[in-house]
């Protein structure tokens, strides 16, 4: 058979499917961390993909920045069936009034079914702007998808107080369905070499930025949250050891340094800084308590958190009884480990 | 200048459970906070006020009846309060909400610069500001921890990874506070009891906006529908990582990193 006939036949089918559906299929809008495609995008590709195999569409891509085209094959080897660039000097700086009008007139086009964004500062702060620019349903900080075959509806699932539980939502009748996607909570798609394609390249008019970058804020201090509204809170106890180690970790993970009521007789903490029943009760997202044994009184002001790392050298110490993840280590040996497996 | 406040209310997480084999949530004590980000924003709202002047008025930014925290909201030092209300507000998603502050926005005039929390302590959307600003067509600053006006411009201080960042837009704008960016001042104990009571000319300082005047049915339609509920599986505490200290090391970075953005 003459393949340019068959070809022609695909592309005829393909018209009238999308008639048929109504929609430009899903999209994924590409995030960029140090000019390299974010792990949360090729996620979104991955997530739009088994999607669009269920509802029988395609899966675009779409990358705005300097240069990008040469992260495209990499959106198609995730799944991409179709890439759009748009190169230009001004998207090196993220801003939100360019990246909407780009985006903006680009779904009014092809009418998107589903947009998925990574959930990152620029995806938190396009997202809303975009939906609400389209008139489209958001849901943020996905962790979890659903079709609905009948309605065509995602049914997304969003952790609640820090994943005490999840909610779920969708939106039935708006389109598009515009879902922001945690980092980490979808797999990464198997890159599949074979796959390949040529980005489309657009033509941008740029609009001019809503918010100017005037500089860096030298000296500026935020001030110190309330270590019981902290989300992450590291705690040092009497076998912590060196507690330059324990501070490094409470850095890498942005969490609060806060000590037991060893620590605090040792003067290593003050008294707004003891997790305690006598001090400081606390419901953290995460603790991570280093070198501290769990007496009544600790446990009893930290057993609320919703995931607790412990480590001590003694098996038998009571925080492992609450603990989520234990390690029997001698915190000295370990930290330094631990901080080059986070880097 | 002259500044509108979103506040919302949220239930404090120490007095629900989750309790995830039953898979039901337990209110054990229903008490509610403003939303921490909120709080920040009537904070940096009522600094502007002191330092250059101009008033500010306090808005519910969700469907729920929240009177108190606007009344707790001009005890602080907002000087009126816009309590959205209606039949047809009660089912309200984030969109329905922007559309009539929009509406309230264009009835009060002259409002120079919006205030809200960036996210909200239960579910993490942080959708209702940045609609808003699309609505009215002002540019917007999100995450930001402080915010200085001047020379028809807002300036802010944000962080961008681990350094901060000075940003600036044009007034009108809106800007989104960060948690935790400002120490909230305390209600006055005299200004709180007024406000209740309604005396020091404090009568109706918090007035009535009825939604259902002001917007057409499609309006109050919300694009988001509850499905339901979803929890974790029961956890499993007292789990021995068994292995080298690199391989222990690289196992806890794994869990720390799906929990936090690290």
């Amino acid at each position: 058979m003459d393949a340019s006939y068959l070809d022609l036949v695909m592309a005829q089918q393909e018209e009238s499917f999308e008639e048929a559906t109504g929609g430009g299929g899903l999209w994924v809008v590409g995030d960029l961390v140090g000019g390299e495609i974010a792990p949360v995008t090729l996620e979104a590709i991955g997530a739009a993909r088994s999607l669009a195999d269920s509802l029988g569409a395609y899966v675009y891509a779409i990358l705005l920045g300097v240069n990008v085209t040469e992260h495209a094959y990499l959106l198609y080897q995730a799944g991409a069936d179709s890439v759009r660039v748009a190169n230009d000097p001004a998207l090196e700086r993220f801003a939100v009034e360019p990246h909407v009008e780009i985006l903006g007139a680009l779904f009014e086009e092809e009418e998107p079914e589903i947009v998925l964004l990574g959930a990152t500062k620029t995806g938190e702060a396009l997202a809303p702007r975009l939906a609400q620019r389209m008139d489209g349903g958001l849901i943020e900080h996905v962790t979890a998808v659903k079709l609905d075959e009948m309605t065509r509806a995602v049914e997304a699932a969003f952790p609640v107080y820090g994943g005490e539980y999840f909610e779920i939502r969708a939106c039935r009748e708006a389109r598009p369905q515009l879902l922001t996607i945690e980092p980490g909570a979808f797999a990464q798609p198997f890159l599949d070499e074979y796959r390949q394609g040529d980005p489309t390249l657009l033509d941008v008019d740029m609009a001019a930025p809503g918010v100017r970058f005037v500089g860096p804020a030298q000296g500026f201090r935020p001030p110190e949250e309330p270590l019981s509204e902290a989300t992450v809170v590291v705690a040092a106890g009497r076998q912590a050891g060196d507690l330059a180690l324990v501070e490094a970790l409470a850095n890498r993970l942005d969490a609060h340094l806060a000590g037991d009521r060893g620590a605090w007789d040792a003067g290593l903490v003050d008294a707004g800084h003891m997790v305690d029943v006598r001090g400081v009760s606390i419901a953290p997202q995460v603790y991570v308590a280093v070198g501290i044994r769990g007496d009544t009184f600790h446990n009893g002001a930290m057993e609320d958190a919703s995931f607790i790392v412990a480590i001590h050298p003694d098996p038998s110490a009571p925080i492992f009884e609450l603990a989520d993840l234990c390690v029997q280590a001698d915190p000295e040996a370990f930290l330094p480990e631990l901080l080059a497996a986070l880097s | 200048m002259r500044s509108l406040v979103i506040l919302r209310r949220v239930l404090d997480p120490a007095g629900i459970v989750a309790h995830r084999r039953l898979r039901r949530i337990f209110v054990n004590r229903e008490r509610y906070l403003i939303e921490p980000a909120d709080h920040c924003a009537l904070e940096a709202a009522l600094r502007i006020k002191d330092a250059v002047g101009g008033n500010v008025v306090v808005a519910s930014g969700q469907p729920e009846p929240d009177e108190d925290t606007l009344r707790r909201g001009v005890a602080m030092g907002a000087d009126r309060g816009v309590y959205l209300c209606g039949e047809r507000f009660e089912e309200a998603d984030d969109a329905v909400v922007a559309r009539a502050l929009r509406a309230v926005i264009h009835e009060l005039g002259a409002i120079d610069l919006v205030i809200a929390g960036a996210t909200t302590l239960d579910t993490g959307q942080g959708q209702l500001g940045g609609r808003l600003a699309e609505l009215l067509g002002w540019p917007h600053i999100s995450g930001a921890l402080s915010a200085e006006p001047g020379d028809g411009r807002v300036r802010t201080v944000c962080r961008r990874g681990s350094d901060y960042i000075i940003v600036e837009a044009d007034l009108p704008a809106v800007v989104l506070m960060a948690p935790g960016a400002l120490k909230p001042r305390y209600p006055d104990g005299v200004r709180l009891i007024n406000v209740y009571r309604g005396n020091g000319g404090m009568e109706g300082v918090v007035e009535r906006w009825k939604v259902d005047e002001h917007l057409s049915l499609t309006e109050t339609s919300p694009l988001l529908e509850l499905i339901g509920r979803d929890f974790p599986p029961e956890r499993e505490r007292g789990e021995l990582i068994e292995g080298t200290l690199d391989d222990v090391a690289r196992t806890v970075a794994e869990a720390l990193r799906s929990r936090l953005r690290v």
